[in-house]
């Protein structure tokens, strides 16, 4: 890593020329996005600024506890956030989306952190908490897509799950293709990126690796194991929020609760 | 006659918490066709769902073929007390898995899609022209509620719940389907119950009922 070059606030500085330029486009096409773009280039300023601060004080301590704290904060802000990006919402969708991302979270991310990579000492934080960042971050989109797919379906097309209903369909029979429809519609993000990686972009932890000199094949192995365990967290997440979301939503015989 | 079907206490409210009917129990004779009839808004729908098991009925007592049956077997009651419902909505794909999607359920147990029935039945219903791989989603309305009422036909349910099913059909398709409903209706170990949307036609059937706020009164 001895070819890192090191960024100054001035770099930091210049880089905020850019994203002035993409504002002043915005004014001059009357884009109407400037107050937005700098609100949220506001945002990620403070929030990675803040990031970067409990990191460097967690990587310093290397204490368990304060590993699985950091854990439990990041699990709560992305289950809150899976169930704010819906357009609809039902009575304990929070719970649901907490419930999908805390669980493919900790199981996906306990394979990949002790299994593939083995993490030592288990809680390691410089590899536990990026790498598990970067799976809420992933199957939260996964998530959000899924759980809005699946409400769409059972809002919209309702006379299609009841029609399978009034020739004797079970909830899971009358279930089985909106609840596949929405996993698909989950998966697609990791799919188009496992598709796309190399050829169109090189992913950013990739990039990132590189960038901070470590040997390419090496930046590439890292990447194939991020992108096999999204596609497991976004499957998995998907899946959990779909069942979850269907059981709150449906009645054991399959009649919609909606209509109570 | 002998009673195939009793459902009851139903009572249900609409919207603004307005009482539609309360304590109704529908009761149907074996090889009969009931007409219900009442007034628009009046919960006809409702009750038609109530009795299939798709809309919520406390503590209600369903009866079929002289077997009660429990609220943990709805799906099965779904099976014997089919409902055709009022907009004859369709599933993605073909007017053939429109059609057949039924025997690929459980509950169509041994029971086996009867293509050559089908094919009779489309012809009596006018839709014999109609090319059977054509999706269903372009259909008319009126195509529609006729491949609804094939399907239900063809799925030989013991009682079959018919909410409006001669929406958008001219006078002599509407009197076709109403006969072949009644045909089914009068064969043994059969009933049809059935709301409809030109009350002239329901002159022509073996039993008028009429529901009020009042209750469910014979005509």
């Amino acid at each position: 890593m001895s070819g890192l070059i090191q960024l100054t606030p001035v770099d930091l500085l210049v880089a905020t020329v850019l994203v002035i330029a993409a504002g002043l486009v915005s004014l001059a096409m009357r884009l109407d996005i400037e107050k937005r773009l700098a609100l949220s280039a506001v945002r990620t300023v403070v929030q990675l600024g803040l990031v970067g601060l409990i990191l460097e004080r967690v990587f310093a301590l290397r204490r368990p506890t304060l590993v699985f704290v950091s854990l439990v904060v990041m699990i709560i802000f992305a289950g809150r956030e899976a169930s704010s990006r819906s357009n609809r919402a039902y009575r304990g969708m929070r719970w649901d989306t907490l419930l999908a991302m805390g669980a493919t979270c900790l199981v996906v991310g306990a394979v990949v952190t002790q299994v593939v990579v083995g993490v030592q000492p288990w809680y390691d934080p410089q590899y536990v908490i990026p790498l598990l960042g970067m799976i809420l971050g992933n199957s939260l989109n996964g998530v959000s897509l899924c759980l809005d797919r699946l409400l769409e379906h059972l809002s919209v097309r309702r006379h299609e799950i009841e029609l399978r209903l009034v020739f004797g369909a079970t909830r899971s029979e009358a279930l089985r293709e909106p609840i596949r429809a929405a996993i698909r519609t989950g998966m697609i993000p990791v799919t188009n990126m496992m598709a796309a990686a190399g050829i169109v972009a090189l992913p950013g932890m990739m990039t990132g690796q590189i960038l901070a000199g470590a040997p390419p094949m090496q930046a590439v192995a890292y990447q194939i194991v991020i992108m096999f365990t999204l596609a497991a967290a976004n499957a998995m997440g998907s899946m959990l929020i779909a069942t979850a979301a269907a059981r709150r939503l449906v009645a054991a015989d399959g009649r919609l609760k909606a209509e109570s | 006659m002998a009673i195939l079907l009793r459902c009851g206490p139903l009572s249900a409210e609409d919207g603004e918490g307005r009482e539609l009917y309360a304590s109704v129990t529908v009761s149907l004779d074996e090889e009969n066709l009931t007409v219900l009839e009442g007034p628009s808004g009046g919960g006809k729908s409702t009750l038609l769902r109530q009795v299939a098991g798709l809309a919520p009925a406390k503590r209600v007592t369903r009866e079929l073929g002289g077997r009660r049956w429990g609220e943990n077997e709805l799906p099965d009651w779904r099976s014997q007390v089919t409902l055709l419902m009022q907009d004859a909505p369709v599933i993605p794909g073909s007017v053939l898995e429109n059609l057949s999607f039924p025997y690929l359920l459980g509950s169509a147990g041994g029971r086996a899609f009867d293509n050559e029935r089908a094919g009779r039945l489309l012809e009596e219903v006018g839709l014999g022209t109609i090319a059977i791989d054509r999706p269903a989603s372009t259909l008319s309305g009126g195509e529609r509620h006729r491949l609804a009422l094939v399907r239900a036909l063809l799925w030989e349910a013991p009682v079959l719940l018919a909410d409006e099913p001669l929406s958008g059909l001219d006078g002599p398709r509407a009197s076709r389907c109403f006969d072949l409903l009644r045909e089914h209706a009068r064969r043994p170990g059969h009933a049809v119950l059935c709301v409809l949307h030109d009350p002239s036609m329901g002159r022509a059937t073996d039993r008028r009922l009429c529901l009020e706020p009042e209750g469910l009164t014979a005509k």
